[in-house]
């Protein structure tokens, strides 16, 4: 096709270079990250407009508030009553989909004690900016 | 030629550094991977590799734009400009 | 010229005009007019984020069907329109031929879109411009929905049939002695947009109308509570918007290919390979579009491919920026206002890129995620890049169209604003979304990194708009009083300078194009 400069092609190759290092690195990491330890203790969090409802292994259940543990592993079992919403503890960088007819997962080990926010990070009409809740994390 | 040698100088460093640490997997503090460090770490280091390739990009336009003005008192007319066929 | 204010032309007779030019023309004036409704839109949403609290809106759903309605009106009134009218005005000239393939279906591509953008603005539906189900289904006042639902099918057949039009006259309808390799960059970048447009855009018509059918009851396609499935909607929309933003994209970078080279006074450093760059990018545009739903719990192995099949698209336009690079090396440049904004938009859409290969790297996905790192992103795309090479272009036709000069020194003082406040207001984004804040919020809770970055992307807005009215102001301006151009050479850049086959609008006079 008529790039016969040698520049280009150096330059082209350079280009693929950093995008595969970016490809495997983050190959590598999501492969780290999703690996679901065994001994994680299940959290069904429900999404509903406006609110987030968990309840926890041994039947708790919780309002606008989820009380964990440190270190300990949760995986958090994620569905809606309604529409897309997306449950995000920006904190800890955990996020994911909560789509009505379906459940989504992700672990996480939260390793600092503390109080965090909660938020919906999909749009679901009204109140979505204030689809809040609060992360308690005991321990020491 | 240089500047390719100094980029991939960097790129190597940063793939090493991760690479030993998974190689020497056994996470000293708790038993779980802290997702928040991996994610941003990762974060940090694409975050290096966008800012080098950048600085390369916006330093050679921003050289080309001064060099090549029209208005510099180097500008010469380009082989071009005779011929009118642009 | 088809727009001469001092000798004006009965508007009637380029409302019911069937040529290219004046067509184009409608298309220019329509797209800038929906610019500054969707900015007016923009700014106030600006306003409203400045602090936390009710500002200027004071409730929720206005401020939702504000964004959404910006989000609809830049992308299907100002960008594709814009495109249109700069493919309709130059590819029959660049391919040497009289008008478009098919003059009569031209104008009604256009007449479709003001009864469509009226639908849509009348409507003011608040569901995002995704329309993502269930909400668009089950929680979406009516008629509001519906109406954007009608608008949007009303306006994408009128993007097929332009679509249509470019490719027909392109391949068919160019002069015989043009061999389709010589043909200039910007046809090819109307090739290349045009027939993504045909592929893709048949999934999302099909997609609005069982959006429609479920509103209506009489379907279930998206709604779990009758057995369907939200997340094939999200399929069905980004198999055609993914696609669809390089349909945006390519022809600004065509535009680009038309200014840089002219300007530098030297050819494209590599006309084969902006074909090759063109081509390969319209293919590999359909192999990422779920790297938009990451966060829908993908498994591991479908968020991979999507990964690759978004990387892939990256060298493609790097061997644009290369070309553009190559291009004014050894040149000598003419820095008028179209070159300022060309160049000023190469370096956005790198900036641009780089922030798109971080969200694609699947693990900062669940950083960036509906946040305002992804507004940021994208609006250095539409804005940055598109934006700004439409915007220069349009002053690069500005004295073909008018036969008069824009004020030069209001179009610096244009560029330097919009380029500064596209630099604090969208590289802040990028910033405030690592920090959390996630997008489509009418309100924010009282985080003062949130509030004072907040204020700060508002200032960028407002630094944007004082452009904007400069240009508004210089625009029309210059069409009535301007210094009338020299149109062999309106730039003085020397040589000859254009296509050797201009057109006559058969209504104009003398020196008509």
């Amino acid at each position: 096709m008529g790039h016969s400069n040698w520049a280009e092609w150096i330059y082209v190759a350079v280009v693929i270079a950093l995008l595969v290092y970016v490809g495997a690195e983050a190959w590598n990491i999501e492969n780290l990250i999703e690996h679901t330890p065994q001994d994680a203790e299940i959290i069904k969090v429900t999404a509903q407009q406006w609110l987030w409802s968990f309840e926890h292994e041994d039947g708790t259940k919780e309002v606008g508030e989820l009380h964990l543990k440190k270190d300990h592993a949760y995986k958090f079992e994620i569905t809606s009553k309604d529409v897309n919403h997306n449950f995000n503890i920006p904190e800890f960088v955990v996020l994911m989909d909560a789509v009505p007819g379906r459940v989504n997962t992700v672990w996480f080990s939260p390793n600092q004690a503390g109080e965090f926010d909660i938020q919906c990070r999909e749009y679901c009409g009204l109140i979505h900016y204030n689809m809040r809740a609060k992360l308690i994390v005991e321990g020491v | 030629m240089s500047k390719i040698f100094q980029l991939s100088i960097i790129v190597a460093t940063l793939c090493i550094i991760p690479t030993v640490s998974l190689a020497f997997a056994a996470e000293s503090a708790g038993e779980y991977i802290d997702r928040k460090a991996e994610i941003w770490n990762l974060f940090f280091r694409l975050m290096v590799v966008a800012f080098v390739v950048g600085g390369v990009i916006a330093g050679t336009m921003v050289w080309q734009v001064w060099r090549f003005r029209e208005s510099n008192p180097k500008a010469k007319p380009t082989p071009y400009e005779e011929k009118g066929e642009l | 010229m088809v727009l001469e204010l001092k000798r004006a032309r009965p508007v009637w007779q380029i409302m019911f005009s069937t040529h290219h030019t004046d067509v184009g023309l409608m298309y220019l004036i329509f797209s800038i007019l929906a610019m500054f409704i969707g900015g007016a839109m923009a700014i106030a949403l600006r306003v409203e984020l400045f602090a936390p609290g009710a500002q200027l809106i004071q409730d929720s759903m206005t401020f939702n069907r504000l964004f959404t309605i910006h989000g609809t009106t830049m992308i299907f009134l100002f960008l594709l329109p814009s495109a249109a009218a700069v493919g309709n005005y130059l590819v029959p000239i660049m391919v040497r031929y009289k008008d478009m393939a098919y003059p009569k279906l031209n104008a009604i591509a256009f007449w479709m879109i003001p009864p469509a953008a009226t639908l849509v603005w009348l409507g003011m539906a608040d569901f995002g411009w995704y329309a993502n189900p269930p909400y668009s289904v089950i929680s979406a006042p009516a008629p509001a929905a519906e109406m954007w639902i009608f608008g949007l099918k009303i306006l994408g057949v009128s993007s097929i049939l332009g679509s249509i039009n470019f490719v027909v006259t392109i391949l068919k309808c160019k002069h015989p002695d043009l061999s389709i390799g010589k043909v200039p960059l910007l046809a090819w970048s109307f090739l290349s947009s045009s027939i993504i447009v045909l592929a893709a855009m048949p999934t999302f018509a099909a997609a609005l109308l069982m959006l429609l059918t479920d509103r209506l009851g009489a379907t279930g396609f998206f709604n779990p509570a009758v057995g369907g499935d939200p997340i094939a909607y999200q399929h069905l929309f980004w198999f055609t918007f993914h696609p669809e933003v390089y349909v945006l994209v390519i022809p600004a970078i065509g535009m680009m290919y038309e200014i840089i080279p002219r300007f530098s006074r030297r050819p494209i450093f590599s006309h084969g390979s902006g074909v090759f760059a063109f081509v390969l990018l319209a293919i590999v545009a359909f192999a990422s579009w779920a790297h938009h739903m990451f966060a829908t719990g993908m498994t591991f192995t479908e968020k991979t491919v999507f990964m690759i099949g978004t990387l892939a698209a990256v060298p493609a336009s790097a061997m644009h920026v290369f070309n553009f690079l190559a291009t004014m090396w050894n040149g000598r440049i003419k820095f008028a206002t179209p070159m300022m904004w060309a160049v000023g938009g190469i370096a956005l859409f790198f900036a641009a890129g780089a922030g798109g290969v971080v969200n694609t790297a699947m693990p900062l996905d669940f950083i960036t995620h509906d946040s305002y790192w992804v507004v940021g992103h994208f609006h250095l795309f539409v804005f940055g890049t598109i934006a700004f090479g439409t915007i220069g272009f349009f002053y690069y036709l500005f004295p073909y169209v008018t036969g008069r000069m824009y004020n030069e020194k209001l179009g610096v003082v244009h560029f330097i604003l919009a380029f500064v406040g596209a630099c604090i207001t969208f590289f802040t984004q990028h910033i405030l979304g690592l920090f959390g804040m996630p997008r489509r919020i009418y309100d924010y809770p009282e985080i003062d990194t949130w509030i004072s970055m907040n204020a700060l992307i508002s200032v960028g807005a407002m630094i944007i708009l004082v452009g904007m009215v400069i240009f508004l102001a210089n625009l029309i301006y210059s069409a009535a009083k301007g210094k009338p151009a020299n149109l062999q050479d309106p730039f003085g850049l020397g040589g000859k300078y254009y296509y050797p086959y201009s057109q006559r609008n058969p209504h104009h006079g003398e020196g008509g194009y």
